[in-house]
């Protein structure tokens, strides 16, 4: 058989296969710790308006749902951060597409305090400081004289990566104490009177949150809906939902679904808010 | 008798008094003693947290691919097989993030009777300025196909051209690279010895060889479309040591100065599409025309008829390659190459003698098991120019299979 009568018959045979096997029942996701809650609600209400699709939420941090979405083992991946530069290689190598890109929620990263500490507010400035190891006590941000004991996420996490991106901007300290998830860190800070941590806004409970402010000249901030709607609070970031190809069928109806007023009023509820 | 009870209860109530007293000293003791030992667990942990953070920063990520090829009976030699088992590749790559932003590479390579250095440099990213990056070592060459990993890599090999003109795609040098996180924009410039064929560690001469490249990215989202437009060039040269003779593109015979260079230059454009199109598909390719050139190796001892016999080279060149890539569901592709190549585009027929092109059609199907496993099969067909020395097409298609382990 010549080249130019195989090639025409393997393009065929190609196009014919990929025009079936694309029909779905059962949606995975999978990632950003940050999002489980919110993530699992969505799913949660979904699968009772629609018996027929069956949702799967898992976590286990951002960079794990971006390695599942490469590696193909999940349908659509939760990130509190966007897929790096590598990241968005990878998978273009892998399946000649760039990723679908979904902003799906706001979030405002939160600081969090206990609830005895006296310091009301901090600088972007100060938190690299901070998490940088160069400010390692109280007194020096307006405190009591104590150690600051500093909580943080595995470096698994997307909320991990978006703060030391955006906000430490160098190496975090050695004694940054890496915790499995943000009600971890929650937990440890409502613990230690002298403890400072950082997580979505959803999981603060029984803690303090610190105003921020840009720099000592700017207004602080809470992360409050209107603050980060008005993109006023300092850490303000979108949460994700990653594809590696134009959402069809059941996961696109269930994308166009939490992307609905009906599915962002779930943002809200769970502590977080609307993309727009 | 109401005096003695008085004074017994008292006794009582004093001894009871007392070892109360004692129970919490004793519980204070065993507190503090406990507090003693978690205080110590927990500089313990940190210590060995801190160390565990260290070796994060190793990563160990490698590959093995073990192949069965079956050649066409004109790249068999008489008495030698026509299909052989082999390793193809056996790749270990370490990977030491020493810092945020500085890196090292060491990657050896074990493949069937081949024990090679791959990949020895460092990359430090600028502080401050994370897109720029500068690379210092050994390390690939600055070009689409030469980057595109041999781990991932969708046909047997890269294209005759890129073979010709980087042969073993790596390099020794320094490399300064932009990679715009704001602006989609790569920019790539290397100096390097520019006679790498992997033994010869050092440069055979004083000057170095510049090569470059740039490529802009569009993303239309909407159409589910990427597409990446890029132009590179080279410019270098060979020394020619030993012999004055030197054939050029036209084939003529003419002589030079031992020590003058010989030029190396060329240029090429390139693209990628990468479309979300049932599933995935690209379309890339690559167009390079310019001038290689080859010095002599012969002995400076040898004698003139036999330097006369082996010139130094130099010739025109032209070849391009495009990739049709198809994702088919989630664990399966179909690829067609088609590539050219043309070592001397001076001369055709035959006047190009050896010099013949060859334009080559490459199928494969690749079926990805699982995360690590990949199975590949492939079928090359090439079709060389025929002339007086090559009548008719080479029988010299090489049908592979290829499992490919990747940790």
């Amino acid at each position: 058989m010549k080249n130019t009568e195989i090639f025409p018959i393997m393009l065929l045979t190609v196009i014919l296969a990929s025009a079936t096997g694309f029909s779905q029942a059962k949606i995975t996701v999978k990632g950003s710790d940050t999002m489980v809650i919110l993530s699992q609600k969505w799913a949660e209400l979904y699968m009772k308006k629609n018996p027929a699709v069956s949702v799967q939420v898992t976590g286990g941090g951002s960079g794990v749902g971006i390695t599942a979405l490469i590696n193909g083992t999940t349908d659509i991946c939760n990130s509190s951060r966007p897929m790096k530069q590598s990241e968005i290689e990878k998978l273009r190598d892998r399946y000649n597409t760039l990723g679908v890109k979904i902003p799906c929620a706001k979030d405002g990263i939160t600081i969090f305090l206990n609830e005895a500490n006296k310091v009301q507010e901090l600088t972007i400035k100060q938190l690299s400081d901070i998490y940088q190891g160069k400010v390692t006590n109280w007194k020096e941000v307006g405190g009591n004289d104590a150690e600051i004991r500093v909580y943080g996420r595995e470096n698994s996490s997307g909320t991990y990566v978006y703060f030391h991106d955006e906000v430490v901007k160098a190496d975090y300290a050695a004694t940054v104490q890496s915790l499995p998830g943000t009600a971890a860190v929650v937990n440890a800070v409502k613990k230690d009177v002298n403890g400072i941590g950082y997580g979505g806004a959803a999981y603060a409970v029984g803690v303090k949150h610190a105003k921020v402010k840009k720099d000592a000249n700017s207004t602080s901030f809470l992360p409050t809906a209107e603050s980060i709607g008005k993109g006023e609070y300092p850490i303000t970031r979108y949460l994700y939902m990653y594809l590696r190809n134009r959402p069809t069928g059941e996961t696109k109806k269930y994308i166009d679904w939490i992307l609905s007023a009906e599915g962002q009023m779930v943002t809200t509820e769970v502590g977080y808010f609307p993309y727009k | 008798m109401k005096k003695l009870f008085t004074i017994t209860i008292f006794t009582v109530l004093s001894v009871y008094g007392y070892s109360q007293t004692q129970m919490i000293d004793s519980l204070k003791e065993v507190i503090e003693k406990h507090e003693g030992k978690i205080n110590a667990l927990d500089e313990r942990v940190l210590v060995n947290e801190t160390d565990l953070g260290k070796l994060n920063k190793i990563k160990i990520s490698g590959y093995i691919q073990a192949q069965w090829e079956n050649w066409g009976k004109d790249l068999v030699k008489t008495n030698e097989p026509d299909n052989s088992f082999f390793i193809r590749r056996a790749r270990v790559k370490f990977t030491y993030e020493a810092l945020d932003g500085v890196k090292f590479v060491l990657q050896p390579d074990f493949s069937t009777g081949n024990l090679t250095l791959q990949d020895a440099y460092a990359v430090v990213n600028i502080p401050k300025l994370k897109d720029f990056g500068i690379w210092a070592g050994q390390f690939d060459r600055p070009n689409y196909e030469v980057e595109y990993s041999s781990g991932q890599i969708e046909v047997l090999d890269r294209s005759r051209v890129i073979k010709a003109i980087y042969p073993k795609e790596k390099e020794i040098g320094v490399k300064f690279e932009y990679n715009g996180s704001t602006i989609p924009l790569k920019f790539q410039l290397m100096a390097m010895n520019g006679n790498y064929t992997g033994k010869e560690a050092k440069d055979v001469d004083s000057k170095k060889d510049l090569m470059g490249r740039v490529v802009y990215s569009f993303k239309l989202p909407d159409a589910g479309l990427g597409i990446n437009i890029g132009a590179n060039g080279y410019l270098g040269g060979n020394r020619a040591k030993t012999n004055p003779y030197i054939t050029n593109s036209m084939g003529i015979a003419d002589s030079i100065t031992v020590g003058d260079y010989l030029e190396k230059k060329w240029a090429g454009a390139e693209m990628q599409i990468f479309a979300d199109f049932l599933g995935g598909m690209a379309i890339k390719g690559e167009y390079m025309a310019g001038v290689n050139s080859t010095p002599s190796t012969i002995a400076s001892t040898a004698t003139m008829t036999q330097k006369k016999s082996d010139p130094n080279k130099i010739k025109n060149f032209s070849g391009y390659y495009l990739y049709l890539i198809k994702n088919i569901g989630r664990k399966n592709q179909f690829v067609a190459r088609y590539d050219f190549y043309d070592p001397n585009t001076k001369l055709s027929g035959d006047a190009a003698d050896n010099d013949i092109f060859y334009k080559t059609l490459t199928v494969s199907w690749q079926h990805y098991l699982n995360d690590n496993i990949r199975i590949s099969l492939y079928y090359e067909m090439p079709k060389n120019e025929t002339n007086a020395a090559y009548p008719s097409d080479l029988k010299d298609n090489v049908l592979a299979v290829r499992v490919q382990a990747k940790f």
